[in-house]
This record gives structure tokens, sequence and C-alpha cells, in this order.
């Protein structure tokens, strides 16, 4: 083993074998990536919605019991919650993403983007979910 | 062993080396350079200069302006014609930075800003925030890949010079991580290997300043010359020793003893002012600062701490927005290292081992009496920091000398023949045994931490900032001592790849032979100036006999003979040193 | 478990106490795969992981090896991982962990040399081949003095020009770590700072490698790399810019297929 004068290097490389549960962070953005299939889910579901719609009254109607059913409603809560998560961690990161954004000449902090971004989220949440009840009623 | 053909030869990757290399480059694109370090470039240790670096661009300033300063600064110790030669050539190369990308602090009109440094008659610091050395090197250092003629030896541990036929011939250097030796063979060699500060106890210097080029020259004959003047930086961590830049001074901080009251009015720096005066109280020269500091504690009236005495560095009143601007570094060590914020408590400091002064004796050209060996930076003493040097030439020297060594070198090697390579190899093989030696007959009973700190405390003793006879007869003997104990070192680690034990103890062979040097410089002489101060009857300056160079010559096993050479004197003459009032008395 | 010697010089205030560091050891002569070993070092406040590792090598084992030099976290040698996360040991404090063992191992993602060394050829490989320097729209004689350059367009880069090469954010980076082709963070934050720079014309010539397979679009956002730089350079953001103009310079060539868009 010992190499008095040649060359003993033998540079090691370790595994990269679950690598995501080396620490939170890397877990936190394996969740945040995660959620992302429900973004997608729920997209489906308003596919389908646009579908049932396109096929009829009955068939809308029969869609909007479904979504009625207690496995429905346990399944929203849980894309609720998943998309919510999305969001948060979503606008964590969009600082980063960006070129500096100047305001009145002085370069606005990450938190302010990423708090003027959650406020933007909840406004347009809060309004297409007024404009739905108000179509509703 | 390996052998690269090179035909200019850079040891050192710092900024003087980075420099240097590239003047080499654009003299010649055809001469192959072979930039040897024993760390990755940008670690090296011009990394840590904060401050700035002095170049004339004011209107109001000039170059006899900068030139005065440099050479009353440094006690007259100075060799006037490379003075001159520095000062007119400092701006260009700031500029030449420039262009190649050093991000400047600036003014709101676009041009390169300037702040106050110590010692200064007018404003004439460049910075870039205070991180202008980290700027500057990793500029240099980007800047050099532009070059196809460069060839970089990075983590590659040199070892001695290899000379023959009355010239230097090359280098032999240990690949780091594979423990192989190989013989750079070159036409011209240049040193670029930085200080020695590590020799001393408390140092603001970086691991790797160890005084190596220092120390090969020297061993090959050529002297060290001024190297009594190890100048200490009053503005430093205590413990650790790491640097509070002179800038904080420069933007207006106070320098206050346990008292609140701004001490240095005391020592002929006064009066004070509450704005930051150019020459007067806290912008007074680092010399100054650190015997008023060592005034202070023998009067009983420095703070005390769980490293001994300090002072308080005082910046609360500029504010923590212009202290995020100008000294955002600064901000940043004072919270992590000591958990204080800048702009609400002060910040403890004493002063440090910083630069080295002296150096390997280089003509104005960076030419040493070897033939092919040129030297500089802070490893070489080319004569413009004398007694003390001013704060900011430091960084403004790589650029100018560093340009003018590889322009040298490169003539010298277009002009030189190829060496017989037989020979040179014959020569690094018996470099390469010596040093093998070392690992392999090394099971001796001394660990060398044990031997580098008796080493560093002994220098602080006999060397620090005021000297007695006795205590620098003591670290003479001391290090004579430790010099014999060397050779019962112990190198734990046998084994080849990345063995800095191995290194560390070659390292430490280098301090202490250079550390004698310094010891020796200074009990001969037998005054006072600049960094070099005594309180054994030798308290003036005595231009009749001292206003002269020490050029320490190394004496294989004996201590090194000290001979003195002549000080080039143009258009100042010797006069009085003097600051605040006194110095507008005197018309500095 | 090798123990400390007392030592009277140390030059830190001797508290009693001590701490333990468990060290990923690799010595490629002897070792087949790096095994931790422990030591027990002193511990006062204000000691650094440095410190801790200079005093092993000092005084309990000479033949640890590591990177190290300024001691304030500029020169960027002593990047580790300290209890799993990318960290400058000079500027990681004991107090911090104590009295936890600490557990310190070679920077992630890259091959170890020895102990704490790892090899960084590909970071250097990598650092060379972007054109890191300024490239001028036509050279300026130095007679004609300095570019100017306002403080608001020195800002626009100066963040990204305070890369230390520590390379902490390519240990962070698990794609890089995957991929080690991946330019990574770093680098691309250099790219950026010199794309930025008011006296630089070259981003034309550095848009191959970042618009590469290997450029940007590696990156998925992970983020880890900003909040591990201890310079505060944020290099996702200069990654994730320049994946924005990527992606907008390819639809643009789908849309004007000769044109090269801007």
């Amino acid at each position: 083993m010992n190499t008095p004068a040649g060359n003993g290097r033998r540079p090691y490389m370790r595994s990269m074998q679950g690598w995501w549960r080396r620490n939170t962070f890397y877990v936190e953005y394996m969740i945040h990536e995660a959620t992302a299939l429900f973004v997608a889910a729920y997209a489906v579901v308003l596919l389908v919605g646009l579908v049932r719609l396109s096929q009829g009254q009955a068939a809308w109607n029969a869609w909007l019991a479904a979504l009625r059913s207690p496995g429905s409603v346990v399944f929203h809560v849980l894309v609720l919650a998943a998309i919510s998560y999305h969001a948060w961690t979503w606008f964590q990161i969009m600082p980063r993403t960006l070129p500096p954004v100047m305001l009145k000449g002085k370069r606005l902090s990450a938190a302010a983007i990423t708090r003027s971004g959650l406020a933007a989220a909840a406004i347009v949440t809060l309004m297409v979910f007024f404009l739905v009840r108000g179509l509703w009623a | 062993m390996e052998i690269y053909a090179a035909d200019v030869a850079i040891v050192g990757a710092g900024g003087a080396g980075l420099r240097a290399a590239i003047a080499v480059a654009e003299a010649d694109p055809a001469l192959r350079i072979a930039l040897i370090s024993k760390v990755y470039p940008m670690r090296s240790h011009t990394v840590a200069a904060e401050g700035g670096s002095a170049a004339v661009v004011q209107s109001q300033d000039s170059l006899d302006y900068h030139f005065n300063d440099t050479v009353g600064g440094g006690d007259w110790l100075c060799e006037q014609d490379v003075v001159e030669y520095f000062v007119a050539h400092c701006p260009e190369e700031m500029v030449q930075l420039e262009h190649w990308g050093c991000p400047w602090s600036r003014k709101p009109d676009g041009h390169v800003n300037v702040r106050a440094f110590g010692g200064m008659k007018i404003e004439r610091t460049w910075f870039a925030a205070d991180k202008t050395g980290f700027h500057m090197l990793h500029t240099l250092f980007q800047t050099s890949i532009k070059y196809p003629s460069i060839r970089r030896f990075d983590e590659h541990f040199c070892i001695d010079l290899v000379d023959a036929d009355g010239r230097v011939q090359g280098i032999v250097a240990i690949e780091i991580r594979s423990g192989r030796f190989i013989l750079v063979k070159a036409k011209a060699v240049i040193i670029a290997t930085g200080g020695a500060g590590r020799v001393f106890r408390e140092n603001t210097n970086g691991g790797i300043v160890t005084g190596d080029g220092m120390a090969l020259a020297y061993r090959h004959g050529v002297a060290l010359r001024d190297m009594e003047f190890m100048q200490y930086h009053p503005t430093c961590m205590p413990g650790t020793g790491l640097l509070f830049t002179e800038a904080c001074r420069g933007e207006g901080g106070f320098l206050l003893n346990k008292d609140g009251y701004r001490y240095l009015q005391d020592y002929g720096l006064g009066p004070a002012q509450d704005k930051p005066r150019n020459k007067y109280m806290e912008l007074g020269p680092r010399d100054r600062l650190s015997q008023a500091f060592w005034y202070e504690q023998q009067k009983g009236r420095t703070l005390s701490g769980p490293y001994g005495a300090y002072v308080d560095l005082d910046l609360r009143h500029l504010g923590k927005a212009r202290l995020l601007e100008r000294l955002p570094q600064i901000y940043e060590m004072a919270e992590t290292f000591m958990g204080i914020d800048p702009a609400k408590q002060p910040i403890p400091v004493r002063p440090a081992v910083h630069y080295t002064m002296g150096g390997i004796t280089v003509d104005g050209r960076c030419a040493t009496s070897l033939p092919g060996l040129y030297a500089v930076g802070e490893c070489a003493s080319v004569g413009i920091h004398g007694a003390n040097r001013l704060g900011s030439n430091s960084l403004a020297e790589l650029c100018v000398f560093g340009k003018l060594a590889g322009t040298e070198a490169a003539s010298f090697a277009k002009s030189a023949p190829s060496g017989d390579t037989k020979s040179l190899v014959a020569r690094a093989a018996a470099s390469q045994q010596r040093i093998e030696e070392l690992l392999k007959n090394s099971d001796g009973s001394e660990r060398i931490a044990t031997l580098r700190k008796e080493m560093a405390q002994s220098m602080e003793e006999g060397c620090g900032i005021y000297r007695l006879a006795g205590s620098m007869q003591a670290t003479c003997d001391k290090l004579m001592e430790l010099r014999q104990r060397f050779r019962n070192i112990k190198v734990e680690d046998k084994s080849r790849v990345w063995n800095s034990n191995w290194l560390m103890a070659i390292e430490l062979g280098y301090q202490l032979e250079v550390a004698q040097a310094i010891a020796h410089s200074a009990i001969n002489r037998k005054e006072s100036r600049g960094a070099h101060q005594r309180l054994d009857g030798y308290e003036k300056r005595d231009d009749v006999n001292y206003l002269k160079h020490s050029l320490a010559y190394f004496n294989a096993d004996a201590a090194p003979r000290i001979e003195y050479g002549a000080v080039k004197i143009t258009k100042s003459q010797p006069g009085i040193r003097a600051y605040g009032a006194a110095g507008d008395a005197a018309g500095h | 478990m090798a123990r400390p010697e007392m030592q009277q010089d140390t030059e830190m205030p001797d508290s009693g106490k001590t701490i333990v560091m468990d060290v990923l050891r690799y010595r490629p002569e002897q070792d087949d795969r790096p095994v931790l070993q422990s030591y027990e070092v002193p511990f006062s406040d204000d000691m650094s992981v440095l410190q801790g590792l200079q005093y092993i090598k000092d005084y309990l084992d000479g033949s640890l090896s590591f990177r190290w030099s300024c001691r304030m976290a500029i020169c960027g040698s002593c990047g580790m991982m300290i209890n799993g996360r990318p960290q400058l040991a000079c500027k990681t404090f004991l107090r911090d962990i104590y009295p936890e063992h600490v557990r310190v191992e070679a920077l992630a993602h890259f091959p170890i040399e020895r102990d704490l060394v790892i090899v960084m050829d590909d970071f250097i490989e990598k650092l060379e081949s972007i054109k890191p320097y300024i490239i001028e729209k036509q050279p300026r004689p130095l007679a004609e003095g300095e570019y100017l350059q306002t403080p608001a367009e020195r800002d626009l880069y100066e963040q990204f020009s305070s890369c230390i090469n520590c390379m902490l954010c390519y240990a962070a980076c698990p794609q890089y770590g995957l991929n080690p082709k991946f330019l990574g963070p770093g680098i691309i934050a250099l790219l950026h700072r010199y794309n930025l720079d008011s006296r630089d014309a070259g981003a034309e010539q550095r848009k191959p490698l970042v618009n590469s397979e290997d450029g940007v679009y590696n990156c998925t956002a992970v983020g880890f790399c900003s909040e591990v730089c201890p310079k505060l350079v944020d290099p996702a953001n200069a990654v994730n810019v320049n994946k924005m103009e990527a992606a907008k310079d390819y639809f643009l060539r789908l849309v004007r297929p000769r044109g090269g868009g801007k």
C-alpha cells in the first residue's frame, strides 16, 4: 500500500444515495417538489369538470355531486394544504429567481418580495373564492 | 523526478506573483511561465488586505507628497530613487487593475473614490469597500487565466532554488497532492512568497505566511535586508490577532483608553478633533500608534480582557449605514468573531504583528545579487518601506514592482542560455533527498507545534514594539537552541498524499532561519527608528551610525552575519519625523 | 479516543471544559474508505471549529490534514461539512454545538483527496472555462484613465464579485452531487458578475456555456446554495436569472430561427 516515491493518490467519491434525507432543507425541498403533484392533481379535477360541463347539465350535476362526497372533501382539504405549502415555499424561493427589483432607487429586500408575492396570491385566492361564490348564488 | 521546462518560474501566486506572471506573458507570449504556489492563488494572503492601495489621483495631491509621506513615514530608511519610481507608477497600475475589472468603490460621478489613511497628507487610498486585497487578488487571478503561456502549479510547495554556474536555473517543489517532486527548470526565477509574520505569536497573518521565499534566497547567499523592522498594526483582535483595517480610522474611528479618552493626543499626534484630519491622531502612522498603546499599558490606562490589555476602537458615531457601506467586513468580523455590534459598542483592539518591512535584498529593478533571481512583494526589500511602511503602500507595491519584476525577468530569460539539465537534475535530487530525510529520519522527540510556539513567544518577547538588549539576546539564544532542537524534530505522518505535517516541518525550518535574521538584525541596530524602538540607552535615531540598511547573511548553523549597506538619498534629507500639530509646524 | 495533553501555551483561555470532535479520516495510502475518528479537545466560548482542528493537528494527531489560512473567512480555504452542513471552519464556533459532538467531514459532492481535503480540480477547470475577466468592447489605453462606473452600476455586480471560491455552494447543491458536469452555483455567479459589469462586453461569448445542457438548466431551484453562502453572494439568484434569460433566448430563437434574439 505504501508507495514511497510513487503516487499514492486514490481520491474517494462518496455515494449520493439517500441524499435528500441528509438535512431538513433537502427534505423540505422534496416535500415542496412533491406537492407539485397535488397542483397537477387538482388541475385534472378541474379538467374533468370542464369535460363534464361540455357533456350537458346531467353530467355537470353529477360531477358537482361527486365533489360533495366525503372522500372528495377530504381530498380537497388535502389538496388545499399541499397547494398552500407549495405556494408558501414557492414564494420563499421567488426572490432568488428575480433580477434586482428596484423601488425608488433602492433594492427591494427578499423578504419584501416574498411578502408581496404571498399577499398577491392571497388576494387572488379571495377574489376567485368570492367570484365563484357569487356565481353560485 | 518530473521535469518542467519554463523560461520564467514564479514562486508565489499572490498579488505580486500574479502581476509578475501577467507582465511576463505580456512582454513576450512565447515565454513559458511556471507559476508555482503552495496554495491555490485565491488563498494567498493578499486576499486578507482590507483598507486599500495608494496612488495619487486627486488634483490637490502630488507625487512629491506621496514621496514625502513614504520616505518620512519610513524614517528615512527608504531607497529614495526607488520610492520616486514607485509613486510615479502607482496611478497607472491602479488604472490597469480598474481596466481588468477590479471593483473599486466609486464616487457618484463614476470616478474612482479614495479614502484617508494613516500617515498621509492627502487622501490617496483606492479601495473596494474593506475587501481591497480580496478584490485585487481575484481580479489578478481571474485576469491571469486569459494568458495561455501561464502554466500554474497550484498546491506545489517549493523546497529549494536550483543554482548552477553562478545563476539560478530553476526550483524544486513537492506536488502536495501526491508528495512527488518536480524540477521546474527556468532561466529566471521570481520569488513572490509574501512575508514572515507567523514567526510572531499574535499576528494578523494567514497560516501560510511563513517566510518560505526569504529563507530560500537567504540560504542561497542573498542577504535579507532591514529584517528588524516588523510592523505592529495598532488595531487587531485580541487573541487571534485578526485585523481591523486602518480604514476604520480613515473613516473617522476613534481610539479610546479605559477612561474613554483619545489617548493619542498625549503622544505628539494631537490636538484631538472630531473630524478625521490627515496625519493627526488616529491617522498617525502605525508604528507611533502601536507605541502609544504600549505606553498606555505601562500607565495602566488600557482595559483588560481574557487576552490581556486592549483599547477601544470606537466606530459608533459613524452610524450603521456608513459602516455597512464602507466597512462591511469589519462589521461582519466584529459580529461573528466577537459578538459585538460596532454600531452600538466599541471594538476591543490591540497591536499585533502585521507586516515584514524587510526582506530579500533587491535593487530598484527587483533583481537580487544572484543572477536570474528576482524578488517582489512582502518577501522582498525593494526599499520603499524603510523602517515603517505606510498603510496602503503594500498593495500598490505588488502591482508596480510585480510588473517590473516580470518584465525584468522576461528580458533576462530571453538572453540567458539554457542550463545543462543533467546537472540541474542532480542538484534537484540532492534537495529532494534532504527533504525526504526529514520524512524518513524524523522519529525525534520535538513536536513541531512546541518549537513553533516557543519561537513565536520568544520573538514577541525580544522583538516586540519596544526592545531591550537583554531580551533580544535571550531571543537570539532561544532561536539558536530551537535550531538545534529542530534536528530532532518529529514528523508523525510518513505518508505522501497531502502530508501537511511534513510541510509544516519544512516551514518551521524556514521560519527559524528568518526569525534569526530578524533578531540578530534587531540586536545589532543600536538606535531607535520607525518600528525598531529600544529602551536601553538607544532611544534616539542615530543617522551618523545607522542611516544604513542592515544586511543579514546566512551562516550555515551559526548565527547570521550582519553587515550594513548604504541608503540612497535623492531629494529628502533626514529630518524630524513629526505628526499632528508638530508635523504642521515642521512643514510636513 | 485520543485525549488532550495539558498544554500551557494554547492561545485560548483554559476553561477546563472539553468537546468531542468526530472527524472523518481518509488516508488513501492506508484506508480503504473514510472512517470517523474522535478527538477530545479543550473547549472555550470563542473557539472556532478551525481552532479545534488546529489543536488536534498540533497536539493530538499530526497526521490530520485540512486546508486553512486566513482565519477570517476571506481566503475560502476551510470549507467543510460541520454537523452535516457546509460551513467555513474558521467562522463556525464550538459554542454553538457544545456540549454535543462536532462532526466534521470533507465538503460533500467532491472527491476526498485525504481527510478534510477535497480534490477541487473540477471547480478550477470550470472557473477557467467561463472567461472570468473583462472582455472589453475595444481596448482602452491606460492614459485615458479609468472607466466611469456609477455606484449604482457597481452595485449591480458587486454582490456576485464577493465570492471567495469556498465551494460551500457546491457541497450544498444536490444537482451538482448527482451530475458533476453541472457548471454549478459559484461559477455561474462569477460568470454573471462579469456579464453585469458595465465594462464588460463578453456576455455573448459566455452564453454557450450558460445555455448548454450542463449550464443553468441543471438547477432545480433547491436554493440551499444561497443559504450556506458565507458571503451572501446568492448564487441561486445568478443561476435563475440566467435560466430565465436562457429560456427567453431559446424561445426567441424558435420564433426567429436566424435572428438570434437578444
